[in-house]
């Protein structure tokens, strides 16, 4: 099958000016009209030009550690250590940097503190409140009528 | 390059290590020789199923390619990798995304969530501002070559730029990328023909626009 000029053009903008990498079914056909042609000729040098102005595109290449930051960004966070008692006290002897024998001394008094105070304060019955006080008497608010001015 | 180095020691060892440091925290990965040579799909089902080792063989296969061609649309080194890793971690948070069943080759499918990300990027960020008054010198090389080359190349990108989406999308894919044009028409979603005119489309416009310049005029 040959090839007319306008097939041509529009094969060559559509492929590229290199003909050899045109499909195989063309490429073929598409040599041999090149070769007699030099008008052809021209449009494939106006192509390869034009191409040539194309790949003086800007490119920067990437990080060299690219697929390793992605990799350790996906890397599954480190838990939060949960929280205990036992740790939290031992962060507090550590902190204030008390020994254990003082650090249980104070814990005891400090328990026994409030087991007087709880003692003291159920056993106490001037602090009880009389509920006769402070009973609302429902019947008289219902039948209050108002100040008469 | 990475990749260049693995592929070569698949032959001498079983395991292969993946060590890169970040920010002072050491990314260590074993990569199980076997695995590395698992096509794109094999390993999708493994990240499926949460395996970190396929996931970093994945990116570290892929990672540049995506690169560059959001590089092609978002012209920033730093946002094109930013790109890369979102798309990325979109991944391996939401692996159910890719679905085998559909039929895509990963490298497709990825292709689209890149370049979706990269035109809400664009978006978001309104591109490039190049000066409106810009002009090419004259052809004689002169002590401002350097600066002549900056200023064709950023002409260039803006005439790439204003292309339609899909006719930069083609050219992106086809010229810069190498794909093939069915390769090409199936990420973008058109048949091969629609595809192909969008190059044709899009390279006559180039043409046109980049002998105006060279021959001397502004736009």
């Amino acid at each position: 099958m040959t090839m007319n000029f306008e097939q041509f053009k529009e094969k060559l903008l559509m492929y590229g000016a290199d003909i050899r990498g045109w499909p195989k079914d063309i490429s073929s056909s598409a040599l041999k009209a090149l070769d007699n042609s030099p008008e052809l000729q021209k449009l494939v040098e106006d192509e390869k030009r034009f191409e040539g102005v194309l790949k003086t595109r800007k490119y920067e290449e990437p990080s060299r550690d690219l697929a390793g930051r992605i990799v350790a960004a996906a890397l599954p966070k480190k838990k939060k250590t949960q929280r205990n008692f036992g740790v939290f006290f031992s962060e507090v002897l550590s902190e204030f940097s008390l020994s254990r024998r003082a650090f249980a001394a104070i814990s005891v008094s400090l328990i026994f503190t409030l087991i007087i105070g709880f003692t003291i304060g159920y056993s106490n019955p001037s602090g009880s409140a009389s509920t006769e006080h402070y009973e609302t008497h429902l019947e008289d608010f219902l039948n209050y009528e108002g100040d008469v001015l | 390059m990475l990749t260049a180095g693995i592929v070569a020691s698949v032959a001498y060892s079983k395991d292969i290590l993946f060590s890169s440091n970040h920010g002072g925290r050491q990314i260590t990965v074993n990569m199980d020789a076997k695995r590395l040579n698992l096509d794109d799909e094999s390993l999708i089902c493994q990240i499926q199923e949460g395996s970190h080792e396929a996931f970093a063989i994945l990116v570290d296969r892929h990672s540049n390619r995506f690169y560059r061609i959001a590089y092609r649309f978002v012209s920033s080194k730093d946002d094109a990798e930013d790109i890369v890793q979102e798309a990325f971690l979109k991944l391996w948070n939401r692996p159910n995304l890719w679905d085998a069943g559909k039929g895509a080759k990963f490298t497709t499918w990825f292709y689209r969530v890149v370049i979706n990300l990269c035109f809400d990027h664009r978006k978001k960020k309104k591109m490039i501002n190049l000066p409106e008054d810009i002009e090419f010198a004259d052809e004689n090389p002169g002590p401002d070559v350097l600066y002549d080359v900056h200023q064709k190349q950023a002409v260039l990108e803006r005439l790439i730029q204003e292309l339609p989406e899909r006719q930069q999308l083609a050219v992106n894919l086809c010229f810069y990328e190498g794909l093939s044009n069915s390769e090409a028409a199936q990420i973008i979603g058109v048949k091969v023909k629609a595809l192909q005119s969008l190059v044709m489309r899009a390279k006559t416009t180039l043409k046109y626009n980049v002998k105006q310049f060279l021959d001397g005029g502004s736009r």
